[in-house]
């Protein structure tokens, strides 16, 4: 488990804005800065400051291709997110096992 | 999203409830050393024999009811008590905040990228 990966995820995922290039970009596949702000209300730097907060939770990837920078998906955080969750439940099913050994009526 | 783990003991909700919040003996099966000061706004240290160390805040209590701790790195846990024939079935229920969020997102977005 990485929890500072799966944290990083959360807090890049924390902000609407962030969500709905995300969105956006599984809309469309992939997409540059300048075609995501021709479809809201918002600069094309500020996109692509919030493309690099989401690349570096490694949520997008950007490939160069001339002078603009398409960004894809890259799915692999929410697999680590979804381990996370795994890995809370079966530490839970450890403990529990050991409650119920520790409450166990003495003979 | 969050995880939720339901389990019924043999025991009383008393002696449940003091496996939950007195440090010795949480010590017997949630972490090798603990300090707990099981009020609203006391403290929780967990240590783990691996190094691990969780902090955690003490949000709600309601004895032999219901205890709420928040953890000091992310999500909350939900410890609920309830009587039944059998002896006492508690609920945990651990809550990371935005796993609901990466869960919507998972479904909009894993799909089309594959």
């Amino acid at each position: 488990m990485d929890a500072g990966s799966v944290d990083r995820v959360f807090a890049a995922l924390g902000d609407p804005g962030r969500r709905e290039l995300v969105r956006e970009i599984s809309t469309r596949g992939s997409a540059t800065a300048t075609e995501l702000a021709a479809g809201l209300p918002v600069t094309r730097q500020a996109v692509a400051k919030q493309l690099a907060a989401l690349a570096d939770a490694g949520l997008v990837a950007g490939v160069r291709r001339g002078r603009e920078t398409r960004y894809e998906l890259t799915p692999a955080p929410l697999g680590d997110a979804m381990a996370w969750m795994a890995e809370v439940g079966t530490g839970w099913d450890e403990r529990l096992d050991a409650l119920r050994e520790h409450l166990r009526p003495k003979p | 999203m969050e995880v939720v783990r339901e389990v019924v003991f043999p025991a009383p909700p008393e002696e449940v409830w003091e496996a939950l919040t007195e440090p010795e003996r949480l010590e017997e099966w949630f972490a090798n050393e603990v300090e707990l000061d099981p009020r609203p706004g006391g403290t929780g240290v967990f240590r783990w024999g691996d190094g691990e160390e969780r902090r955690a805040t003490v949000r709600e209590v309601e004895p032999v009811e219901r205890l709420v701790l928040d953890w000091d790195d992310a999500g909350e846990v939900v410890f609920t008590l309830e009587e039944v024939p059998e002896g006492t079935r508690l609920e945990v229920r651990e809550t990371a905040p935005e796993w609901s969020t990466a869960l919507e997102l998972h479904a909009l977005a894993w799909t089309p990228v594959r």
